[in-house]
């Protein structure tokens, strides 16, 4: 997931298998009702996930979500329904042949504690009877795709992991065989909030180049808008309350239910949806290269209209800020002002960008590539003005639909 | 403790002492390693089948009710005496500790683990065999060692229907109270026994070392 992820990795998108059709996984009238309860857990669940893409279930606790995708690889046998992938009805074939062909993840991980690294990843591959060599390449290839460098990690062990590390790996252990299909469920429900944006950015990189189907369960309606690329809402049994992109379920929701569980405050989560790589960033900056001279950079600064000029290294990568009282200090550049911090890339979104504008406490977030080479600043400002913008185009609808935000009657 | 160095000092004392640890080694890993075979299939059988879980247990729990003395007795009708009683015995008392523990362990073993074994296509014995075993046996082998200590101590019974081992040594002792030496053969077998059950404790740990995976150490 780091850059190395953008390395030609060999994963190929699996959609040029099976039947082609813009539909992978297709679930007809699912049901599960558990021995000894009255109502079925998941009540006739009928449901279409497109190739290539990730639906999220989401839904409050109790409502049938975890059960509904347990039920894809047949982890829960359902009780009636049928289920095809690419397809094929696998409702009844040998669940194992099934489960080899669809990646799991689950919140707890479920890391095989006394094997390691390598073997954890290895263990799909070697149900299927891959030789040892082909193997072992895989699981290299895959660390690297997590972003763990595989000479430091192959041999270790689970327990000697952090809980992020742990996450990277039960992704790269789903990812062993290339399954078309992926099933994850909470996979980021354990992990604190910061490694847990910066892991769902680095899953949502990896899937835009491997194109996986995916069945995502979440109880978070701010993870499911962030990580969807359509959104199932569930209520009770898990009757389909909305299944919408998350742009739809934002502005238009079906009904009570869907408005309730999104909640307030849908300005703020549409930020979730907004990019960075769409909104005009700053991308003329007055900048600098940390090893000319002081006084060429003390008077590019003077001579320019900015209150500070970034510096950057020989790769173009940011290393400090620096204001015009800072050169009256006699040290050398590469101790003067303060260091570049709150660094986005293209694909963040604007909600992650405030976030790291706070955390840095500067106002301001410097857009980098994917290697961390300067591309440009994105202002506060920035995301006012984008704000204003998405709500000038909701105004129209929340009125309508007498939702009046009361941040919108504020700001009127 | 002079009269016990000069018991110790008398060759052929050590050479009846020595013979008769060998034999209550025999004695103790013979019904260790059956135990732990019965034991293994009975805890897996206990695992998998939740309702024959708890009469497997207690049927084992009563063999270790059974006092000690009356069970060798009562099998010698049946198996004749000298070692075969003892061993049968001895078998059946190791089987408590084993079988609890194999199902213990196996139930310690991460539900999400196992779900993800399963999630990936791992059939029920493979499954068995490369996660839930491996990741039961710091407990199953526990379990192990506690029975091997408790057959140490009990074997030193099988002497009273006519079996080898040290308990030979204690009960000639016992049967010549208060005769000269008889206090000497009583502590001479006792001693043995408690080194013997030292060994052991050693060769668990070794084998602890070696059989434990990496991972799952402490």
């Amino acid at each position: 997931m780091t850059d190395r992820a953008n390395a030609d990795t060999a994963v190929s998108p699996a959609a040029a298998e099976g039947t082609g059709s813009s539909v992978m996984i297709d679930l007809i009238e699912l049901t599960k009702r558990f021995p000894g309860t009255q109502d079925p857990a998941v009540d006739r669940l009928t449901l279409q996930i497109p190739r290539g893409e990730i639906v999220v279930f989401v839904g409050p606790s109790g409502c049938g979500k975890t059960t509904s995708l347990k039920m894809i690889n047949r982890i829960i046998e359902p009780t009636s329904g049928s289920i095809v992938i690419d397809g094929e009805d696998v409702t009844t074939i040998d669940p194992n042949r099934l489960r080899r062909r669809i990646g799991y993840v689950i919140q707890q991980i479920g890391l095989f504690p006394h094997v390691t690294i390598e073997e954890n990843v290895a263990t799909v591959p070697k149900l299927l009877g891959w030789d040892r060599d082909r193997i072992h390449a895989r699981v290299d290839e895959l660390l690297d795709v997590v972003g763990l460098d595989p000479e430091i990690y192959r041999q270790r062990y689970p327990k000697e992991l952090s809980g992020g590390q742990r996450q990277r790996v039960g992704v790269a252990r789903a990812l062993a065989a290339d399954p078309p299909v992926l099933l994850m469920d909470e996979p980021f429900g354990a992990i604190d909030p910061i490694t847990r944006t910066r892991l769902q950015n680095e899953f949502l990189r990896l899937q835009a180049e491997l194109q996986k189907t995916i069945a995502f369960v979440t109880h978070d309606i701010d993870e499911a808008i962030k990580m969807g690329d359509r959104i199932a809402i569930l209520r009770e049994h898990s009757h389909i309350a909305q299944f919408a992109t998350p742009e739809e379920i934002l502005t238009q929701p079906a009904n009570e239910f869907v408005e309730d569980f999104v909640g307030t405050g849908a300005t703020l989560k549409r930020l979730k949806l907004s990019r960075v790589r769409e909104v005009d960033y700053t991308t003329d900056a007055l900048t600098g290269r940390i090893d000319e001279p002081r006084e060429v950079l003390r008077r590019r600064l003077h001579e320019s209209e900015w209150t500070a000029i970034l510096l950057l290294d020989a790769d173009g990568r940011p290393q400090r800020w620096l204001r015009g009282p800072d050169f009256l200090h006699d040290r050398p550049v590469t101790q003067l002002g303060l260091p570049a911090r709150a660094f986005v890339e293209g694909h963040a979104t604007l909600s992650d960008a405030l976030e790291e504008m706070l955390l840095g406490s500067a106002g301001v977030a410097i857009v980098v590539d994917n290697r961390g080479s300067y591309l440009g600043i994105l202002d506060i400002d920035d995301i006012i003005t984008s704000i204003q913008t998405m709500r000038d185009a909701d105004a129209e609808f929340h009125r309508a639909a007498k939702l009046v935000d009361p941040l919108d009657e504020v700001a009127e | 403790m002079g009269f016990f160095t000069e018991y110790l000092a008398d060759p052929s004392t050590r050479a009846t002492l020595i013979d008769q640890s060998l034999e209550h080694v025999t004695l103790t890993a013979v019904p260790v390693l059956s135990a732990t075979v019965i034991g293994l299939l009975l805890g897996i059988l206990a695992h998998r089948v939740p309702t024959v879980r708890q009469p497997i247990l207690s049927v084992v729990s009563t063999f270790l009710t059974i006092p000690s003395l009356a069970l060798f007795a009562l099998l010698i009708p049946i198996v004749g005496i000298g070692a075969t009683p003892a061993i049968v015995a001895l078998t059946m008392y190791a089987l408590l500790p084993i079988v609890r523990n194999t199902v213990s362990g196996l139930a310690s073993v991460d539900r999400a683990v196992v779900e993800s074994a399963k999630g990936m296509g791992m059939t029920a014995t493979t499954r068995l065999l490369r996660i839930e075993l491996p990741n039961a046996w710091p407990v199953m082998l526990a379990g192990v060692r506690v029975a091997t200590l408790l057959t140490i101590g009990i074997a030193a019974i099988a002497a009273l229907v006519g079996g080898p081992g040290l308990g030979q040594e204690i009960f000639s002792g016992i049967r010549r109270i208060p005769a000269a030496g008889s206090l000497e053969a009583l502590l001479g077998g006792t001693l043995f026994i408690v080194a013997l059950a030292l060994l052991f404790d050693l060769l668990y740990l070794a084998i602890g070392r070696l059989t434990i995976p990496r991972g799952i150490r402490d």
